[in-house]
């Protein structure tokens, strides 16, 4: 659950994003640039968060009034290697904060913190991840949330996020979209009856832009709470491009769904619509 | 006429619908309570609660009640209950200092042969901690309705008194005055009794756990749960009286104080709470089904809307909003305008900044993008359907609780909505 501690939302003097260059972390820059805030867009190129000197670097940029937006992460985390790194990660932003404080943290973690059968998944549910993804967030969210004093901490935790720049070529709305507009065929799991909540990564900047104006604190979901088969993504796709076709294969994995209970996204900004996915998946085809 | 008198201190909901009942039975009945202006009103014939039937009974028997703000007026009573209203915060958890104050004060006024009984609602370990010498002390479960309370004093199905030693009979004057009811007495040590009161709310939020969650598998696969509740009412081990409509989740603080007090003492002793934990979780989950159901519906493509709300009440003939979902669901609103009625809780008592009141519920309908009907109040079921879809600007009813017949709100050509059935 998210809780607002501003009365009125008002851009933060300066928003500090740590993994500028990242698929979400561009999309926030972009976001609050066009918004006509201050963004001071942090890299790994600027700041390597593995070096020892990451947590002074940082110290020495970050102010009391800055909203620090931490997207970076070394994801998919797939091993204790790569967890390793993500803790180095995430234990150099505490000591930086440690040193110098700001007004508000946002961390962006994942839905893979919760549990598999979490059916619908909402801010409550038991964070109880089954792959080595979500246990790097969910420690992360601790050590952020014992680590770091005197701010307020908001964790966002996104569905699967799609959009035209996304650069991973997993299995869902962005590699089924680039198939489909080659014309190839696109092969679903089983006939692709999986349900997965995508979510347009327009949609993540904006709920980030919103966490950060309201200055909120505490978990949110992001997910449309309207869930649909790989099936029907597929299907979509091929429509939108006008060539392609889908075509199922063996099932080699038992049939998963995840849906999510959108209320508290509701209730923390109602005014927020999100894109449908139709329409998600038409922009990301025609974005330049 | 019965020659007992019969005392009741504190006069709030349970204490005051208890005397009156206790006074249609034919006892004399003594009302205390310490607050002056409580007792100026009801010796006015002000009753602060809306109940059923309760402003008849108390003009019937007006003349065996006796109203006093002087804590020596018990004095004269054979037997005395206890009986204020426990108020209970947003975690469920109970104040019990206005009650134990009020022990203290009845207590110090009893003959030595009267005695004392505890009506309102306690924790298990709360009666025996009151025990003390020369006071013969019972709890007495009370299995209070809001909106049936008079039905329920005048008719209990029996009587459970928590006893310092249920082998011991009943003083006579306490057992004359149960029998007068008419139901089995079914003497228990105080701790029984305590949970036992406990037990029977965790019983009816199980049943409306499994209406609510099976009626949203309704609402999802095409099947009609007020189909199959028949079907269910008949089965012997479920029963004609089990709670199995679907609603937006238990409210009105009583329930939510009982698992409260279960999660609390699980957590002492150590024993499981899973099962009242997933209780909790779905009278969260459900209560905001109206919200979800309207942003779907409306709020996500209409422009400025104006939401009217149909009652403003936690449940039908009571005042009380305490948990209401209409409430919760006004409270999360976006920016919009609201138009309410509710025939017995004021409109500007909604959490909106400037709700719109109007005087009857067929006016709420004029000129609103959707309408949302938030108690089951009786007198809304004589809203006309075509009337309503006259009066509306959008087409959307979103009716939880049935109040509407669904085929007729459709041939109005309404878009309706209600728990347990899929959209049409």
């Amino acid at each position: 659950m998210l809780d607002h501690t501003l009365a009125a939302p008002a851009l933060s003097k300066r928003t500090v994003v740590l993994g500028a260059r990242g698929f979400v972390g561009s999309h926030v820059v972009r976001r609050l640039q066009e918004s006509g805030g201050e963004v001071r867009a942090i890299g790994s190129d600027s700041i390597d968060l593995l070096a020892a000197d990451a947590a002074d670097k940082l110290a020495t940029i970050v102010r009391p009034e800055d909203t620090l937006v931490f997207v970076s992460a070394i994801a998919p985390c797939r091993d204790a290697a790569q967890m390793t790194k993500n803790m180095t990660m995430v234990a150099a932003v505490i000591e930086a904060l440690g040193k110098s404080p700001v007004a508000h943290l946002v961390n962006v973690s994942s839905d893979a913190v919760y549990a598999d059968d979490a059916n619908p998944v909402s801010e409550t549910s038991c964070a109880s991840p089954s792959s080595p993804h979500g246990a790097m967030h969910l420690a992360r969210e601790v050590l952020l949330k014992t680590g770091v004093k005197g701010c307020p901490i908001a964790v966002v935790r996104p569905s699967l996020i799609y959009g035209a720049a996304d650069p991973h070529n997993g299995y869902g709305p962005n590699r089924f979209r680039r198939q489909a507009e080659k014309g190839e065929t696109i092969k679903v799991f089983g006939e692709g009856e999986e349900q997965r909540d995508h979510v347009f990564i327009d949609d993540v900047s904006l709920l980030i832009e919103l966490v950060i104006t309201h200055r909120s604190k505490g978990v949110l979901d992001i997910a449309t709470g309207k869930s649909t088969s790989f099936r029907q993504v597929a299907e979509m796709c091929v429509e939108i491009a006008g060539k392609g076709d889908v075509q199922g294969t063996p099932r080699q994995n038992p049939i998963t769904h995840r849906h999510f209970d959108p209320t508290a996204r509701l209730k923390a900004f109602p005014d927020f619509i999100c894109t449908p996915l139709a329409e998600g998946l038409r922009r990301a085809a025609t974005a330049p | 006429m019965t020659g007992l008198t019969v005392g009741y201190a504190g006069m709030t909901h349970l204490g005051l619908n208890s005397a009156v009942a206790g006074a249609e039975r034919g006892f004399d009945i003594v009302c205390f309570d310490p607050d002056v202006r409580v007792i100026e009103d009801l010796n006015r014939g002000d009753l602060p609660v809306v109940e059923p039937d309760l402003p008849e009974l108390f003009t019937k028997n007006r003349a065996r009640l006796t109203f006093s703000a002087e804590a020596s007026s018990l004095a004269a009573c054979d037997v005395v209950y206890v009986a204020p209203d426990v108020p209970t915060d947003d975690r469920g958890g109970s104040d019990l200092s206005g009650l134990t104050s009020l022990i203290d004060s009845a207590a110090g006024q009893l003959r030595a042969d009267a005695v004392l009984v505890i009506l309102s609602q306690v924790p298990p370990g709360f009666t025996r901690g009151h025990v003390r010498p020369a006071l013969t002390l019972y709890y007495q479960v009370e299995t209070l309705i809001f909106g049936r309370a008079i039905e329920r004093a005048l008719h209990p199905e029996r009587t459970i008194v928590g006893c310092a030693d249920p082998a011991e009979p009943l003083p006579e004057s306490y057992r004359r005055f149960l029998e007068a009811f008419g139901c089995p007495a079914l003497p228990v040590r105080y701790e029984s009794a305590e949970l036992c009161k406990i037990s029977i709310n965790c019983c009816l939020v199980a049943s409306i756990s499994v209406a609510n969650t099976l009626a949203e598998l309704c609402e999802g696969i095409g099947a009609v749960w007020s189909e199959i509740v028949p079907a269910l009412k008949l089965d012997r081990r479920i029963g004609p009286h089990a709670y199995l409509a679907p609603g937006l989740g238990i409210a009105g603080g009583n329930l939510e104080r009982d698992l409260s007090t279960v999660l609390r003492l699980a957590e002492q002793i150590g024993s499981d709470s899973s099962v009242p934990r997933a209780w909790i979780h779905n009278s969260r989950y459900r209560k905001d089904w109206v919200l979800r159901t309207l942003h779907e519906t409306v709020l996500r493509v209409t422009q400025d809307p104006l939401v009217a709300v149909l009652g403003l009440a936690y449940k039908e003939n009571t005042h009380s909003t305490k948990n209401s979902p209409s409430f919760a669901l006004i409270e999360s609103l976006p920016p919009c305008r609201l138009q309410v009625f509710d025939p017995v809780v004021p409109t500007d008592s909604a959490p909106h900044p400037y709700p719109i009141g109007v005087a009857t519920a067929q006016a709420v309908c004029e000129g609103a993008d959707v309408l949302a009907i938030m108690t089951p109040w009786p007198e809304f079921r004589d809203l006309d359907p075509g009337e309503i879809a006259k009066s509306m600007t959008g087409r959307t009813v979103v009716d939880p609780y049935a109040i509407l017949d669904g085929a007729s709100c459709r041939a109005a050509g309404l878009s309706y909505h209600t728990l347990g059935v899929t959209d049409a």
